[in-house]
């Protein structure tokens, strides 16, 4: 049942009083809904690093997986486009040395294989005290909140609302591919606004056990919209 | 049972009782007894008090226990603290309570007494609305709860979470030309909620537009069900107090922090169609807006300014295209057509059309009906507006030019079979005799379905609120 059940891991995190889902979880969570994240393994040491050959095609990114780290990027904690093994352990040690001199303990590590370059966008829920779940999107990847680019909608949302979502962003001329850049696919946000947001999707199934969700950034290529961080932030048991 | 059945003995009782009215001086019930007395109640009232044999020359029952049969709507203005019991000494004898009394859940001290008060509902078997409200307004059961309310019947319904902006919805609306089928102020909703209530005015045949003010909070997951379900069936127009309160909550994630109170209410407005306006004004004017006119399947775009005022015209323009409508030049065949109607000198014919005061006044302005005729014959707007400096128009003492003109408007829109919307500006300079003939002129053209507005501006934000609308049910045909 573990195997096929996507809150497990939301369950047992709530049961020993976490506040956040770790990365791989949610992005195990995501990828049940039909969500594309990248292909990732979870290593412990660096000699799990030697299992990667052959599973995941490089350039690898390595992320730490702690409770205590909130974004990552601030903490020095994502090490992107590195090329084998070689600079994976070296990249591991890096972190290691970093984190620990912060005083920050590591519960694991993700290798991820490295998503090509698209449009940065979010798409993220929260559960509104008056309305519940609401699905939003916006443009700009981790500096959302810069460019305020976002559109809410009431949970569940049907694709109309998901189309007009997206049309109602100042930079929706960027999916069809502004000022030489490559387009990016409206259809495959679309789709994953859906699956988060939809009848069937993410937030109405953990609406009750999450108080926020960040799928950001979510990379939109020219046929893809590929989850790359995931966070959830838990509600205590009552 | 359905809303319209539950909630119609709150529209049109047949009976009522009162209870805290005085029988030695003019408590809120005893000015309740005499406004329903003035607005032509005929159905039975009866007081309760435990002494007083009459009330108000109605008789007086002892207790709720003496009351003839199963009474439609009971009116409690008693001390807060009374309410609880009072609610369920109307066990089986009385349909729905409204609870005027205040000191429940709008103080700091009153939340326990108003869950006592919805306890007391549900237990009761009543449905209990308020408290801390003010009343019932419904020309069709002959019931009011304040002076001055037009007896006209009307097809708009509202549902009001304040009772004093209750009374001026009521007022200012029917000075505006606004008819009601129904307005019931609700308070804390310790029971019956809005939704509730917006249901039955959804499902009444009277009732054609609601109106919604709310700033309480706690319904809105109900009332997005609600209004999805309906798909836009009736226009509702929302005025929401409190909507640049943030939520409390200390954000943890990107998306925590960039929602916020109001994002909830547009998004609501974007899924449901409802239209979203942010002062009472506008809310009238959006109300008056849906009463006079019909949605269009093809949503407003092409507007069509005539009037007399190039400096009106110009701004009004702008206000039109600022809003997102199309001020376009006509095309050949339209523009032969105007400029074969020989207009005075000193005319424009472009849009917008402006034709000065000192022109019209040749012919009286009869010639604005050729004009509003060869518009709306050549299809070539899906809105007019006709904008009328009544001052400048006035002043031509020696005819009846402002008549003319606004008798033009009015047989155009007799005539219409395109679909054609048209709305009256007339811009008032406050002056008295001024003022007087507006009322006079405003009261005809929206009987005749033509919605009237002071400036451009709250006309051109009510024919934002009428094309939300139009543009919503358009796009949720086509999906």
């Amino acid at each position: 049942m573990t195997e096929t059940d996507p809150w497990a891991a939301l369950r047992a995190a709530r049961a020993q009083e976490r506040k956040t889902l770790d990365e791989p979880s949610g992005k195990a969570i995501l990828a049940s809904f039909g969500i594309r994240v990248p292909a990732f393994r979870v290593v412990r040491s660096n000699g799990d690093l030697d299992a990667i050959k052959g599973e995941l095609r490089p350039p690898f990114v390595l992320k730490v997986v702690s409770a205590e780290v909130v974004h990552k990027s601030e903490f020095g904690a994502v090490k992107v486009g590195l090329k084998d093994e070689f600079e994976l352990n070296s990249a591991l040690d890096a972190m290691r040395a970093t984190l620990e001199g912060r005083g920050i303990r590591a519960d694991c590590w993700m290798v991820e294989e490295m998503v090509p370059a698209g449009l940065e966008c979010v798409i993220g829920g929260v559960i509104d005290p008056e309305f519940g779940p609401m699905v939003m999107v916006g443009l700009g990847g981790i500096l959302v909140e810069l460019m305020g680019d976002v559109a809410f909608r009431i949970c569940p949302i049907e694709k109309a609302d998901a189309v007009e979502m997206l049309r109602e962003l100042r930079g929706v001329a960027l999916f069809s591919g502004a000022r030489g850049r490559e387009p990016a696919s409206f259809d495959a946000l679309v789709d994953a606004l859906l699956k988060v947001g939809g009848k069937n999707g993410v937030l109405m199934g953990c609406a009750d056990a999450v108080s926020e969700i960040d799928v950001n950034p979510i990379i939109v290529t020219r046929d893809a919209a590929i989850a790359v961080d995931a966070r959830f932030i838990l509600t205590p048991l009552a | 049972m359905s809303a319209l059945e539950q909630f119609a003995p709150l529209f049109t009782p047949a009976s009522v009782a009162i209870i805290g009215a005085s029988a030695s001086s003019v408590s809120a019930g005893n000015r309740f007894i005499r406004h329903m007395k003035t607005f032509g109640y005929d159905g039975r009232m009866y007081p309760i008090h435990p002494s007083a044999d009459e009330i108000e020359g109605l008789k007086a029952c002892a207790s709720a226990t003496d009351l003839p049969g199963v009474i439609d709507y009971a009116y409690v203005a008693v001390a807060a603290a009374q309410v609880p019991s009072v609610i369920r000494s109307l066990t089986g004898r009385v349909r729905i309570a409204q609870v005027m009394s205040s000191g429940f859940g709008e103080t700091s001290a009153g939340h326990g007494l108003e869950q006592q008060v919805a306890q007391a509902a549900r237990d009761a078997g009543v449905r209990v609305i308020g408290p801390n409200c003010l009343g019932v307004y419904s020309p069709r059961g002959r019931m009011t709860f304040t002076e001055r309310t037009s007896a006209d019947l009307g097809v708009v319904g509202v549902v009001c979470q304040s009772g004093g902006l209750g009374i001026d919805i009521i007022r200012r609306g029917q000075n505006r030309g606004l008819r009601f089928s129904g307005l019931v102020t609700v308070g804390n909703c310790a029971d019956v909620s809005p939704s509730e209530l917006l249901e039955y005015f959804l499902e009444s045949p009277d009732t054609s537009v609601v109106g919604l003010y709310l700033e309480g909070a706690g319904d809105g997951r109900r009332l997005f069900e609600v209004l999805s379900a309906a798909n836009s069936r009736k226009p509702v127009v929302l005025l929401k107090g409190g909507c640049t309160r943030q939520g409390q909550r200390a954000a943890a994630s990107h998306t925590g922090a960039l929602s916020g109170h109001e994002r909830g209410w547009k998004a609501l407005a974007a899924q449901t169609g409802a239209v979203l306006v942010d002062s009472l004004d506008a809310m009238i004017d959006a109300l008056l807006a849906f009463q006079c006119l019909l949605p269009r399947a093809n949503p407003t775009r092409r507007a069509v300014l005539f009037g007399n005022g190039g400096g009106t015209s110009v701004l009004g323009t702008d206000a039109f295209a600022k809003a997102g409508f199309e001020v376009g030049a006509f095309n050949p065949p339209t523009l032969a057509r105007l400029e074969a109607l020989n207009l005075p000198a000193g005319s424009s014919v472009l849009n917008p059309i402006d034709i000065p005061a000192g022109a019209l006044q040749q012919d009286e302005g009869k010639v604005a009906e050729r004009v509003i005729n060869a518009v709306q014959e050549s299809r070539a707007a899906d809105v007019l507006a006709m904008h009328i400096n009544m001052t400048v128009v006035l002043s031509f003492r020696h005819i009846d030019m402002l008549g003319n003109l606004i008798e033009a408007a009015l047989r155009v829109k007799a005539r219409d079979r395109v679909g054609m919307h048209v709305v009256l500006v007339l811009r008032s300079d406050g002056e008295p005799d001024v003022e007087q003939r507006k009322r006079e002129y405003r009261q005809r053209a929206v009987a005749a379905g033509i919605p009237v507005f002071d400036e451009l501006i709250p006309a051109v934000g009510a024919l934002s609120a009428l094309r939300h609308v139009e543009t919503f049910r358009a796009h949720r045909t086509d999906a």
